[in-house]
């Protein structure tokens, strides 16, 4: 667990020698000692097929590796952090919600298409962050930036989780999601246009929710 | 669920916080203000523009950054204000016989027992003498001890420490990647190539945000503020 | 964020605020019903409108505006006075209506009516920052920005001022060179920002 939380916006990584770091570029606050920070074209051991996908889906957000002896303090935007710990399982999370990561985590890409059919497709369109979703998976944790605090939803057989999809962050575990339309929510929730779907999680695992129905 | 803390003018605090976001100052004189940073007061309190007036003898003791001279105001005589700033953090600093520098923008009030200078940083005011003063953060100040590098938009402000360098890396600008860059235009800037470093004692004051508390340009093209 | 948790009951709440919710809900939309709905939708007299839905139901439901802080009103047959973009949930047993509020529509251009709540249970109030409850006595009169005033209750006169001191605190350009005066018996609710004015969005 390389993450601290040094307060609600701001997390400490410890980077040792052999070992990387992936973090948003720009989202490097301070650090101390050799620590060297590195554009990363590729996105990451796995990542030349992850970010040839993400270019196609328009969501590419850059990283850069984050090696050396040190500390470094990352935060961004002011936005809230919340720090994810991985134990074999894998998280899903919009690109741009990433603040820093494991470079062991295995980075992957997942078109939401295929698991939401039709509606993983409208979801990217009705919360305009896009058709892909990006998953680590394996032994580590990840910093992920939300608007407002960070509410942990959860999920249980039988105890689905509708979540607004301007709210959800990240979900971690054995979860199916589908876009769904409560009778009366598109009048309810008809902030925007498009909002007029609710995302409904269901299955085991945990979903992430922020305080706020703004995009990062 | 308790209901929330009831505040009157005797139960404010005194020359504290009532929550994260606002702070208390009970005046028995005079402290400087910058505008728009008061949400509420009670009592009997005169502002007056710096530079205007009766309070001159004040002014020529602690105020010498003529750049913010139009944003700042002389609150005089009794009461309590409550000072906040868009929701920001705020916490009040002891200076004692000290110096600090700090972000224009997050400085929101000081006692006139403090003398404020422009600091040689761009952006940045300094701070010398006794005293008190109140300054927002995004999220709760972090303070660290040098050897530091930091991003300059973290960057609240540094005590004591000797004036920041500027720090470049080098090593990224001639590597590889750098070189791919430079004939390709791929891959981009880390976004980290340049931060303040500071070494020696003191303490440098950190702030999450890449978006600072809106700053007044100092020292750049003589702007007149807003 | 705001949890609440409903065992068949209803709680009113504005218009797409609420950000999850577990269990089984149903959300019904209220539009000019009630007198004091009609109220809260007929002050939005510039452009939008203040919206507000009932949900029933048996589960949690979790309420958020903007990220902002969500701070628990519980009257006791008394009225609050708030602004409508500041009022997030109500128990449905609260009655909401319209309040005139005169001047400040002069100084905001914008909100001439004031939301009020009334009845005994607890109102949701949003804030940019936990909000701050100040007592007003005869005695001790209380000056507000208008930007950081969220709602008031008990019995208060609020006027404005526009005096030379305060113009000089918030300069010509600021174009809110006005504060509002408490005097009376009452509490005001303060919020520790001042970006946002009166009307919402500035």
């Amino acid at each position: 667990m390389p993450f601290t939380l040094l307060t609600s916006r701001m997390v400490e990584a410890q980077v040792l020698p052999g070992q990387t770091l992936f973090s948003q570029r720009g989202a490097m606050l301070a650090y101390r000692g050799d620590v060297r920070f590195t554009p990363s074209i590729t996105g990451g051991q796995r990542g030349v097929r992850g970010m040839i996908g993400r270019r196609i889906a328009d969501e590419d957000t850059p990283l850069m590796t984050v090696e050396g002896q040190g500390t470094v303090m990352f935060g961004h935007g002011g936005h809230h952090v919340h720090v994810i710990d991985l134990v074999g399982d894998t998280l899903y999370v919009e690109s741009d919600r990433l603040l820093a990561f494991d470079g062991s985590l295995r980075q992957g890409t997942m078109f939401m298409g295929s698991q939401g059919g039709v509606m993983g497709m409208v979801r990217g369109q009705v919360t305009g962050q896009g058709l892909f979703t990006t998953t680590l998976e394996g032994h580590g944790s990840a910093a992920v930036m939300a608007h407002g605090g960070v509410l942990e939803l959860p999920i249980d057989q039988g105890r689905p989780v509708h979540v607004d999809p301007q709210a959800y962050v990240a979900h971690r575990g054995d979860v199916r999601n589908k876009l769904s339309t409560a009778i009366g929510w598109r009048e309810m929730v008809g902030r925007g246009s498009g909002e007029a779907f609710q995302l409904e999680l269901s299955g085991t695992g945990m979903v992430y929710v922020q305080a706020s129905e703004e995009k990062l | 669920m308790n209901g929330p803390v009831i505040h009157d003018a005797w139960t404010l605090p005194v020359d504290d916080n009532i929550n994260p976001y606002a702070f208390s100052v009970d005046l028995n004189g005079q402290w400087f203000l910058q505008k728009g940073k008061m949400v509420a007061y009670y009592g009997q309190i005169d502002f007056h523009g710096v530079g205007l007036g009766h309070l001159d003898h004040l002014i020529a003791y602690s105020f010498h950054s003529p750049l913010h001279a139009a944003d700042w105001v002389v609150a005089e005589g009794q009461g309590k204000m409550v000072l906040a700033d868009r929701a920001f953090d705020v916490n009040s600093y002891d200076l004692e016989d000290g110096n600090l520098s700090i972000r224009s923008g997050n400085l929101l009030a000081f006692q006139p027992s403090l003398s404020l200078k422009q600091s040689i940083v761009p952006g940045f005011l300094t701070l010398l003498g006794t005293g008190k003063f109140v300054a927002a953060s995004n999220g709760p100040v972090v303070f660290m001890e040098p050897p530091i590098r930091v991003d300059p938009q973290a960057l609240v402000g540094w005590a004591d420490c000797p004036t920041p360098c500027h720090h470049y890396d080098h090593q990224y600008l001639r590597g590889f990647l750098g070189a791919i860059r430079s004939r390709t235009g791929l891959g981009g800037a880390s976004g980290e190539e340049h931060q303040f470093e500071f070494v020696g004692a003191g303490t440098v004051l950190l702030q999450s945000t890449e978006e600072v508390v809106a700053e007044i340009s100092v020292g750049e093209t003589g702007g007149t503020g807003s | 964020m705001l949890a609440v948790d409903l065992t068949g009951d209803s709680v009113k709440a504005k218009n797409g605020a609420m950000v999850a919710y577990e269990g089984e809900m149903t959300f019904k939309k209220k539009t000019g019903g009630g007198e004091g709905l009609r109220g809260m939708v007929t002050r939005r007299l510039t452009g939008e409108q203040m919206a507000v839905m009932e949900v029933k139901g048996h589960g949690t439901c979790y309420f958020a505006d903007r990220a902002s802080e969500v701070n628990l009103v519980s009257l006791h047959g008394e009225k609050l006075y708030v602004e409508s973009s500041n009022l997030l949930c109500t128990d449905s047993a609260l009655r909401t209506g319209t309040s005139f509020t005169g001047l400040r529509g002069s100084s905001q251009g914008n909100g001439l009516f004031t939301t009020t709540v009334e009845g005994t249970g607890q109102a949701a109030l949003v804030s940019a920052g936990t909000a701050i409850v100040l007592r007003v006595t005869p005695q001790t009169p209380l000056q507000v920005d208008p930007g950081a005033y969220l709602a008031h209750t008990g019995g208060l006169k609020q006027h404005f001022q526009a005096g030379v001191n305060f113009r000089a605190l918030i300069g010509e350009s600021g174009g809110e060179s006005f504060q509002i005066r408490f005097e009376g018996d009452g509490l005001v609710y303060v919020q520790p920002s001042e970006r946002n004015t009166i009307g919402g969005e500035v």
